[in-house]
């Protein structure tokens, strides 16, 4: 071959490359970039240690003794994947139900919306968003109802990118954050007109707590509305596979103990909700939600590449390969328990506070 | 932080009975200019703990908001406009939240509170 040819090749290899690493590579156009990958609050030297840390403290979460420190791993679990996800798979760090002919991004959005559907917001309403991560479904609610969002998180970094995603899709007028412990909330009693999570309460040791405190902030008469992580009736326990692909995604996602199905409208109904409705929203004529995780097979093998090489480079921290690497494992177990049906991360539980007793007046409040 | 939020935070520190409203310590105010949507300022009028919102108001540099309020003043474009400056357009960007009963500060930076209990406040 004459050097024409050879630089012309040399030239569109070139281009495939950064097409198929750089514009194929990250989940939003103008979101994260692979250089940009950190360890949230974590500095880099530390990302390694922290993630052995977790790690170890999650191998066996049934025996968790110290509940107590949960929180702090769960934080720690953020700092290291927040990027990740964000660069991967996008702001909202939640699944969808796949809707044929639409978009990921689009199948996303109608998911979210549905939410704040369910619980009626409108303008002038205070919602609170239980776990709002880095605020995708948020910014969502809060353009398709036009009230008022506030989010909480426990992450530092993740509410800081909040804020800067928020800022920047002028949505920060309707949307605010705060960085707080979901069992620990620092609202006033009865001060939400509705509330809604989605896939965070799941990191809660007992669910009963954060159902409380949200129970607690809520007016009466509000509805609250979460999508929860949990076993379906297909679960056996004295299945050995089904065991393994439950502890698989309780470990890869900083969760103390997966709950049944039939604990949710339970523990609603113990901290004083009415149940509404209450559905699995992966079910059929659902199309299924980890779809996205298997098709992402290629794209998981090329990110893999590219972190490997950044952190190689010394771009991205340490640990970063085994955090991605722990996600990939992660996401096997998770596409594992959609394929037999074991597990749903969208059982959606509608919930009413009961109006106030008739004697006791607002007029004296 | 927008006083909109300020009037819903308390503090929830172990032992305390009445954690609202919580005290403002200033470091940093900032004006953002949003635009009035009278729809909302009515409806969420009546969920207002309206002497927080005076008080707080006061305690990052604005006066005019006055000492008591009623439904009927929300026929005025005049208070409307006040009411919409105090509640969405002023901002503590950095500064503390304060609990009114023990003086516990919780830092709030880059326009966000951290509200995160320490341990021995649980």
């Amino acid at each position: 071959m004459d050097s024409v040819a050879i630089f012309c090749t040399g030239a569109l290899l070139a281009c495939g490359f950064y097409w198929f690493f750089w514009i194929l590579g990250p989940a939003e156009q103008k979101g994260k970039r692979a250089v940009d990958l950190s360890g949230g609050s974590i500095s880099a030297e530390k990302v390694q240690d922290n993630y052995k840390q977790y790690w170890s403290f999650f191998r066996s979460p049934k025996e968790i003794e110290k509940a107590e420190k949960v929180p702090d791993f769960v934080d720690t679990f953020y700092n290291l994947v927040t990027d990740i996800y964000e660069w991967g798979w996008g702001q909202s760090f939640h699944f969808s139900p796949s809707i044929r002919g639409k978009s990921h991004r689009d199948a996303t959005r109608l998911h979210e919306e549905m939410a704040v559907d369910l619980i009626g917001a409108k303008v002038g309403d205070r919602i609170l968003d239980v776990g709002c991560g880095v605020g995708g479904p948020m910014r969502a609610i809060a353009a398709h109802s036009r009230a008022n969002v506030v989010g909480i998180t426990i992450n530092e970094y993740q509410v800081n990118r909040a804020r800067q995603h928020n800022k920047k899709a002028c949505l920060d007028s309707l949307c605010e954050v705060v960085c707080g412990n979901f069992l620990q909330m620092s609202f006033a009693d009865n001060s939400f007109d509705g509330a809604y999570s989605i896939e965070a309460t799941c990191h809660a040791p007992k669910l009963e707590e954060v159902y409380a405190e949200i129970f607690r902030v809520l007016k009466p008469g509000s509805l609250y509305v979460s999508y929860e992580w949990v076993t379906t009736d297909k679960y056996r326990a004295d299945n050995p596979e089904h065991v393994e692909i439950i502890q698989g995604i309780e470990r890869g996602d900083a969760l103390p103990g997966l709950r049944s199905y039939s604990d949710i409208a339970e523990t609603a109904r113990k901290v004083g909700f009415e149940i509404v409705k209450e559905r699995d929203l992966a079910k059929p004529p659902a199309l299924p939600w980890w779809t996205r995780l298997k098709m992402g097979r290629i794209a998981y093998w090329r990110n893999h590449i590219l972190v490997t090489v950044l952190a190689a480079l010394g771009i991205a921290p340490k640990g970063t390969v085994d955090v991605h690497e722990m996600l990939f494992k992660t996401a096997d177990y998770l596409t594992r328990g959609g394929d037999t049906g074991i597990f749903t991360p969208m059982h959606m539980v509608l919930c009413r506070k009961p109006d106030s007793p008739p004697s006791s007046s607002p007029a004296d409040y | 932080m927008r006083l909109l939020t300020h009037n819903m935070l308390s503090s929830n520190v172990k032992g305390v009975t009445n954690g609202f409203p919580l005290g403002i310590e200033v470091e940093k105010v900032v004006e953002k200019q949003v635009e009035l949507s009278a729809d909302f300022l009515i409806n969420i009028f009546s969920k207002i703990e309206w002497k927080a919102l005076v008080d707080a108001s006061r305690a990052v540099g604005y006066a005019e908001l006055p000492d008591q309020a009623d439904a009927s003043m929300l026929d005025s474009d005049e208070f409307l406009r006040k009411f919409h400056h105090a509640l969405l357009e002023l901002h503590l960007e950095e500064g503390a939240l304060l609990c009114p009963e023990t003086g516990r500060r919780f830092p709030v930076n880059k326009g966000i509170p951290n509200m995160l209990l320490h341990e021995d406040e649980v």
